[in-house]
């Protein structure tokens, strides 16, 4: 191949495509890596070919050298093109955490921006505030005026810490940048007019969120209550939590109470910092039964009215487990009714073995175990098992069977999967961002409800739904029962290994058409017959009052 | 006009394609002053009126400089003063642009753009003397002088210098500072000039040792003096930027001198180990090299000032946030170093390129000088002194755009910088004087 200018242009021309298609995809090392092949390529097709005995200083070498400056000069444009143009938006927005401090470096401008802006406020369904922006003097402060809504906006401190939670996910519609066409923008940016944040409507409802804190009290533990029909989360409650107003850093002096609240948080063994609603994962112990139950029903395995013998104690290879839950130790047969309305282990660890690991990790999956679930604010993933060779022996799948194992979730989680059995089966994306809104009150968009996913069918959840409500009339969940509505329901208590286990709930409610479902957890709760269970009857109950 | 020049051919023309381009460029350096003027920034302050007064009359100098040439009927080269002027023109509008912001966090920088003015005015006297009355064969004879005074300039540096940023690169007199580094360059050039074009008879030769055949003596032995001097350098002033410009202006001259690549590979291995050795033995060497891979790896620290500079760059994007509209004074030590990243946010990638553009320009022409001159010191010499500033500017623009890491070095012509700016002036004006012994009569503007 001839070597002449002619390629070298050509490679170049090639070389700007590719930088300009792939740049996204290097590192800064790979990158350079390629520039550097690039560059060495150039010169070597542009590189003049007749080797003629060149003498001193001859015409021939100057120009040589003005071809190697030349080639450097467009290396050093490519690499201008991979920063202003190429990689622009990725290193304007880019952000670096201090890993001891948790200290935010982010572009100044944008911070800057964040500074002065007329950011959009977040609001419950009710119209309350959550989040909104007082301008003083030219610098915008953000105010979170109700503590028990505040921590599910996240956090605001440009200065310090960065955004986070819907302050993060929401970012470009608070700041008003979602809410124009491009040509509107250039106009804005050109005449220097500063954006108007669009408004957040949440799904939250405030009143019913303060209840689930007053029920809380200073317990610790979360409450998750969800619109069965659309996923929409009405109550999302995490105690101990933080108080994002006091993370705001307008201003220097802000800056050090921030910092020092900063750290008592990242100090306090409670880790307040952690919304448990969403983020805190927990063994979901005897609730998990409903998955199992929908399980075999769903494979063909069981129905309701199987029998099944329990007389106490179960020995698989070994393994001894032992029944503590039989209302009447006389009866061994028990059907899968019964067993699920008085949560027998013995009986639960037979049907896991009868599922067997993998129809077991595929219905726990299908119901969102070590899935990601997608929503608002950050989720922890859950699991089934840390890999699947855990369910490999027997002792581990009848352990898996009755909700112990390695299971994890998150009470947000659970939340939907009480809400599937109630809604035929149908999984719906969970969500809290009903509506952005602009200050005129115009609807920009709206969260339409959608199917995450169809769990089981829709005859196997209307069995298990009324094993459900089975075990509220009939079983130990009998305490959720509300006068005049159809109730369903599990109790789950969850084995730690340290001290008292974690208690759980988990049910609807209808009219009799399911309307809410919630989840429940208390860390350190005791059983599940008490505590958890009367948080989840009142908020059930306060939601269906709300909405007649 | 061919017979009009074929009847008076001793005489050359009036330079209307210099004054031209230099119209041009003082027009824009004016529409820059202009328009920062009346940016509208809020409650910020913006540049004053008389400052804005003041930069556009050092911007007429360029226009008097030019007319000066024309009225003397100089014969040298009619691009090198607009391109020059462009240039600092553009270091000229920034460092105005900039002193109100930098004064604002530093009043010790509040006489910035005054200094800058004064610079420059005496940057462009400089210039049109040296284009005018430097006669080059003086520089040809004083070779060793000059090699002598460069090592004498970095030796003194080195005992009496004032060390600032951890690097020891000026030296105080009085109230002036000066960086002889600059100075050195210069000096290097010519000294290489001479000595290459006297030895040149002797490329054809090598030197046997056993089955190795190596460069002649007199080409090795200045080879392993620089590589040393640039070592040295680097070790006792600490200055990976200047080590880095002298060895590439010698490779280059030795490559020109030459027509070896072979010279250049060794030299640039020779180098290579160096820099090694130096980042395995300094940690501030190795700082520079994480800031280059990664300045985020200490956002708040070490990676800070990198980091500013590429959030500056990139908030320009392709047309940039036009003069005046963005916030480079974040940017630590901004109107030297980093003076390519504020052009970079205010002009976007358009004004970046156009920057490279008129080095490579500048470059180009000076080539393009050297060729046309029959002697070799002098094409040596116009050789060299385009490569300056070409070596030069891709160091900076390099290590602040993470292609090398990062050297302190001006960014010629723009940087704010006395030594810096008079230095590249005198270069400039060299160049003008060269191209002016080979126009032999002819008038320049036939050689369209």
């Amino acid at each position: 191949m001839r070597r002449n200018p002619v390629f070298a242009v050509l490679g170049v021309a090639l070389l700007v495509g590719a930088g300009w298609g792939v740049s996204r995809y290097l590192s800064h090392g790979q990158w350079l890596a390629v520039l550097a092949v690039a560059w060495l390529a150039v010169l070597f097709l542009a590189w003049p070919r007749r080797q003629k005995r060149t003498g001193p200083a001859s015409i021939e070498s100057v120009a040589k050298l003005g071809l190697v400056l030349t080639s450097v000069f467009a290396i050093l444009a490519l690499q201008l093109a991979r920063i202003q143009a190429w990689e622009q938006e990725r290193i304007v927005t880019r952000i670096a955490r201090d890993e001891e401090t948790g200290e935010v470096a982010a572009n100044p401008r944008l911070i800057n921006e964040d500074l002065r802006i007329d950011r959009g406020r977040i609001l419950a369904r009710d119209g309350s505030v959550i989040a909104e922006t007082v301008i003083d003097d030219g610098l915008a402060h953000r105010r979170y005026p109700d503590p028990a809504t505040a921590y599910v906006a996240g956090y605001f401190s440009p200065l310090l810490y960065g955004k986070f939670g819907l302050e993060a996910t929401y970012d470009a519609e608070l700041r008003g940048e979602a809410e124009v066409s491009a040509w509107t923008r250039w106009q804005d940016i050109l005449l220097h007019r500063p954006p108007r944040g669009l408004d957040l409507w949440l799904t939250l409802d405030s009143s019913l969120q303060r209840y689930a804190h007053e029920l809380l009290g200073d317990r610790t533990g979360a409450v998750v209550l969800i619109d069965v029909e659309t996923g929409a989360i009405v109550a999302l409650a995490s105690n101990p939590h933080f108080d994002p107003e006091a993370l705001v850093t307008t201003t220097a002096e802000e800056r050090d109470a921030a910092a020092a609240y900063w750290q008592s948080l990242l100090d306090d063994s409670d880790r307040p910092l952690l919304l448990r609603a969403t983020q805190g994962l927990y063994t979901p112990g005897s609730t998990f039964k409903t998955v199992v139950a929908a399980a075999a029903i769903d494979a063909g395995i069981a129905t309701p009215d199987e029998v099944y013998r329990d007389d106490g104690l179960l020995d698989v290879e070994g393994h001894v487990i032992i029944e503590a839950n039989r209302p009447d130790d006389t009866i061994e047969m028990w059907s899968l009714r019964d067993a699920l309305a008085f949560s027998l282990n013995v009986v639960f660890a037979q049907v896991g073995l009868e599922l067997g690991a993998n129809l077991l990790w595929h219905y726990a999956e299908q119901f969102g175990f070590g899935q990601e679930i997608p929503f608002d604010l950050p989720v922890a993933r859950g699991q089934v098992a840390s890999s699947k060779e855990f369910l490999e022996s027997a002792p581990a799948i009848a352990d898996t069977g009755f909700g112990q194992g390695q299971l994890l979730a998150t009470p947000l989680q659970m939340a939907m999967v009480a809400a599937a059995i109630a809604n035929d089966g149908a999984m719906m994306r969970p969500y809290l961002v009903e509506r952005v809104v602009t200050r005129d009150g115009e609807t920009r968009s709206e969260t339409r409800p959608r199917v995450w996913r169809q769990v089981v069918s829709e005859e196997t959840a209307r069995e298990v739904r009324d094993m459900m409500i089975h075990a509220v009339t009939n079983g130990y969940a009998y305490g959720a029962a509300i006068d005049g509505l159809v109730v369903g329901g599990k109790t789950g208590t969850a084995e730690t290994g340290d001290g008292e286990p974690h208690a759980w709930f988990i049910g609807f409610v209808g009219d009799p058409e399911p309307r809410y479902a919630v989840a429940v957890v208390l860390e350190h709760g005791g059983t599940g017959l008490s505590g958890p269970l009367a948080i989840a009857r009142e908020m059930l109950a306060a939601a269906m009052a709300q909405r007649a | 006009m061919t017979l009009m020049s074929a009847t008076r051919p001793a005489l050359p023309r009036f330079r209307w394609r210099e004054l031209q381009l230099v119209v041009l460029a003082t027009a824009a350096v004016l529409a820059g002053l202009v328009s920062l003027a009346t940016v509208n920034r809020g409650a910020l302050v913006t540049a004053l009126w008389q400052d804005i007064q003041a930069s556009a009359l050092v911007a007429g100098l360029f226009l008097a400089a030019s007319l000066g040439f024309a009225i003397v009927r100089y014969r040298g080269d009619q691009t090198i003063l607009p391109l020059v002027a462009t240039l600092a023109g553009i270091g000229l509008v920034f460092i105005e642009r900039l002193q109100p912001d930098l004064a604002a966090l530093d009043p010790d920088l509040a006489g910035l753009a005054s200094r800058h003015r004064i610079y420059l005015a005496a940057g462009m006297v400089i210039l049109w003397l040296a284009a005018a009355f430097v006669p080059l064969d003086w520089l040809q004879r004083f070779k060793y002088t000059a090699l002598l005074a460069s090592l004498a300039l970095l030796a003194v540096t080195f005992v009496f210098g004032t060390e600032i940023n951890g690097a020891r690169l000026w030296l105080t007199i009085g109230p002036l500072q000066m960086q002889p580094s600059e100075v050195v360059k210069l000096t290097l050039v010519i000294f290489l000039a001479a000595y290459l074009a006297e030895k040149r008879d002797l490329i054809g030769a090598s030197w046997r040792f056993g089955p190795l055949r190596l460069p002649p003596i007199p080409y090795l032995a200045p080879m392993v003096v620089m590589w040393a001097a640039s070592l040295l350098v680097l070790v006792i002033l600490n200055d990976l930027g200047t080590a880095l410009l002298f060895f590439g202006i010698f490779l280059a001259m030795l490559y020109a001198a030459s027509g070896r690549p072979v010279y250049v590979l060794t030299g640039l291995a020779a180098f290579a180990v160096a820099s090694w050795l130096a980042y395995a033995l300094f940690d501030r060497i190795g700082i520079r090299v994480q800031n280059w891979l990664d300045p985020w790896w200490d956002p708040l620290d070490a990676g800070y000032q990198p980091m500013q500079a590429e959030y500056a760059l990139a908030s320009g994007g392709i047309l940039g946030t036009g003069l005046g509209l963005g916030q480079p004074w974040r940017i630590p030590e901004v109107q030297t170093d980093f003076i390519f990243a504020a052009i970079g946010e205010e002009l976007g990638l358009l004004g970046t390129c156009a920057v490279l553009a008129l080095y490579l320009a500048l470059v180009g022409r000076g080539l393009i000088i050297a060729l046309r001159t029959r002697d070799a010191f002098l094409r040596l010499l116009a050789t060299g002194l385009a490569a300056t500033v070409g070596i030069q500017a891709a160091i900076i623009v390099g290590g602040v755009i993470r292609v090398i890491p990062l050297t302190g070095i001006t960014l010629p012509f723009i940087s704010y910088g006395g030594s810096s700016l008079l230095t590249n002036c005198l270069l400039a004006g060299l160049l003008l004087n060269i191209s002016a012994t080979t126009e032999r009569g002819q008038p320049a503007g036939r050689r369209r």
